[in-house]
């Protein structure tokens, strides 16, 4: 592996239909050298389909794919050079790991001498050098995933694709195996476009994240900025957790203004910049339940809310109420249990508190099919 | 079978019942053959392998069972040419039309083999190929075609096709995921579609009695005129023979099948 600088990926306007059926609509997405990039999105967003038009395997009804710039659209699959790793990985059943390993040094006519060097380089790289004449099915889900990506990096390829890596393993695997991911990233440079539905996998490996909903490019950005100012309901919802709170306009300021919800009143102050919605507008705001505060007596914050808890659970490191307030429906809160100043209990009456620069607004999401 | 019921007594009866049914007729040739009498009969005083040895030192028996063996490897490797590359052709293309190509590959299954051996009569004769070795392993090729199909298309449904695109996404050419990915994975039911189809001329009567007359002339053949002009018993231990052969040729395909569940 050398240590070459990655190559950048365009995708522009791509669209995929399927009869009447649209799988992608008008994506276009830029993938510097060097960076990773999620695509997440829920089953069926149409994550797969762009894969695969990266890769070749599905050709696109409109749009293009540019690597550095140059139009590969009408290239075939094999003459891409791009490692990928499938979902379920796709290794050979019956070649042993150094045969899958070796297996795209023996098409491009390799001698064997050349191939088991590298084999043995690309096993290293991925901790298996023990496991070299095993078959796949002898390997756990973790290590099959390993040999999937020494496979899929052996040949230097120019991008890195990877279809659900880590979808297939238990919870403690798949933490593991992320940070080897990103490890391994990192010492090869190479750009990476993954694909997850999990949203967890993609805050902690991305370097931009694609978020994808019905077809459809919803928002794009690095993971704090989509965790913090999502630009939609869906975006908010499907990454993390949030509450939702509809109101009115009441009074607009520079950075900020005053939001009448369900008969409270609610500061809002925009982080980015931002035009504050006119007065009279109806706006949907984005609180996140880890912003919210468990008041002590007397305790001030810009927004407050009482109410008592409906439902909690214990999670470990925080609490999860459901707390029923007059004003604002059900609001969802995780306050960390190591601080949290009271035992939970169905019933208990609470104060609950949050900065002006906590709930974001959002937009509603367009509804599926919409062509605008 | 893990996570079904076993059967229940009546359910085995009926197994077996069924089982005897179909075994029967073949087991009633076993004493026939060891008979001890000059006639198609049981024997008599005690058993006798004389039958046996007649055939096997015998040319003329000896001669058709070459002439068959000849023939059934020589349609077994016309019929798993043609019914291989027809099965992934079509499981590549996977479209409405090659549904239809596939029901026309099984046409020679469904259609009586007896109309099949007219129709053939009449195309062979201009062409010369009545009575002569490369129409009988024409014939039996063509015929033995389906049963590769069906074990080939079966071994690719179960074949993931994400192996093929993991073999392209590293550059691998069509030759190259065909010689190195998917014939190795199909091989189990390549061999059995060729013991099917090895089967299929081995024991065909049929169409040899149409096609073929004075020069071929195949071991079911010679069965059949021994039949008809004597009733020599050396019939039954020729048929003998012809049943163990096959089993053991089922066999085969049965462990081989064994071994890639296995596997
Ligand atoms: N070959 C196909 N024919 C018809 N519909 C398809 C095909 N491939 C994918 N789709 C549809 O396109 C949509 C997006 O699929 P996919 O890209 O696999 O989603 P994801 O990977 O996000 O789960 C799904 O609704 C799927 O049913
Ligand atoms: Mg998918």
């Amino acid at each position: 592996m050398s240590g070459a600088a990655g190559h950048a990926l365009a995708i522009r306007g791509l669209t995929k239909r399927y009869g009447a059926f649209t799988a992608v609509d008008d994506v276009s997405l830029d993938v510097a050298q060097g960076q990773f990039l999620t695509l997440l999105g829920p089953s069926g967003s149409g994550k797969t389909t762009i894969l695969m038009a990266v890769a070749g395997f599905v050709e696109p009804t409109a749009g293009a794919v540019l690597l550095d710039g140059r139009d590969i659209t009408p290239l075939p699959p094999e003459r891409r050079e791009f490692g990928m790793v499938f979902q379920g990985y796709a290794l050979f059943p019956h070649m042993s790991v150094a045969e899958n390993v070796g297996f795209p040094l023996r098409v491009r006519g390799q001698s064997r001498a050349d191939r088991d060097a590298k084999v043995r380089a690309a096993l290293d790289l991925v901790q298996l050098e023990k496991f070299a004449d095993r078959l796949p099915r002898q390997l756990s889900g973790g290590q099959q995933q390993r040999v999937a990506l020494a496979r899929a990096l052996v040949f230097d390829p120019t991008l890195l694709l990877l279809d659900e890596p880590l979808s297939a393993l238990d919870k403690k695997l798949r933490a593991e195996l992320q940070e080897e991911l990103k490890a391994l990233h990192r010492r090869i440079g190479r750009t990476f476009v993954n694909v997850t539905h999990d949203q967890e996998e993609a805050l902690s490996l991305s370097d931009t994240i694609a978020i994808l909903n019905h077809g459809k490019l919803v928002q794009v950005g690095g993971p704090t900025a989509l965790y913090e100012r999502p630009r939609t309901r869906f975006v908010a919802d499907f990454l993390g957790k949030s509450n939702f709170l509809e109101g009115t306009v009441r009074e607009s300021t520079l950075d900020g203004f005053a939001l009448e919800a369900g008969g409270a009143r609610l500061q809002v102050k925009l982080t980015a910049p931002a035009f504050p919605p006119p007065g009279g507008s109806v706006v949907l705001l984005s609180l996140r339940p880890e912003k919210l505060a468990l008041l002590a007596e007397g305790e001030t914050a810009d927004n407050m809310v009482e109410g008592t808890i409906r439902a909690w659970s214990y999670l470990g490191a925080g609490f999860s109420l459901v707390v029923a307030t007059e004003h604002l429906g059900e609001i969802r809160a995780v306050l960390p249990a190591w601080k949290a100043a009271i035992a939970p209990a169905e019933g208990l009456r609470l104060r609950l508190g949050w900065a002006a620069d906590a709930a974001v607004p959002v937009e509603e999401d367009a509804p599926p099919g919409d062509t605008t | 079978m893990h996570g079904t019921y076993g059967a229940g007594p009546a359910g085995r009866g009926v197994a077996w019942i069924t089982a005897m049914y179909l075994v029967l007729p073949i087991l009633i040739v076993i004493p026939v053959a060891l008979t001890d009498q000059r006639y198609l009969s049981l024997p008599q005083e005690g058993i006798s392998f004389r039958h046996f040895a007649t055939v096997l030192t015998s040319e003329e028996w000896l001669g058709s069972i070459w002439q068959s063996f000849t023939i059934a490897v020589a349609a077994t490797v016309l019929a798993v040419t043609a019914g291989t590359l027809c099965a992934i052709g079509c499981w590549r293309i996977s479209r409405r039309s090659t549904d239809l190509i596939r029901v026309l590959m099984l046409l020679p299954l469904i259609i009586p083999s007896i109309v099949y051996a007219i129709g053939l009569y009449r195309y062979f004769g201009p062409l010369g190929l009545l009575d002569r070795f490369l129409g009988v392993v024409l014939a039996h090729g063509v015929t033995g075609i389906p049963y590769v199909v069906i074990t080939v298309s079966t071994a690719l449904a179960g074949f993931d096709p994400r192996l093929e695109q993991a073999a392209r996404s590293m550059g691998a050419s069509l030759s190259q995921t065909l010689r190195w990915v998917i014939l190795p994975r199909i091989m189990p039911g390549i061999v059995s579609g060729a013991i099917f189809a090895f089967v299929h001329s081995w024991d065909e009567l049929v169409m040899v009695l149409f096609i073929a007359s004075r020069e071929v002339f195949t071991l079911p053949r010679r069965i059949w005129d021994g039949i008809n002009e004597n009733l020599d018993p050396a019939m039954a231990a020729v048929a003998v023979l012809l049943v163990g052969f096959t089993l053991l040729l089922l066999l085969g395909d049965r462990a081989l099948r064994r071994r890639t569940e296995a596997g």
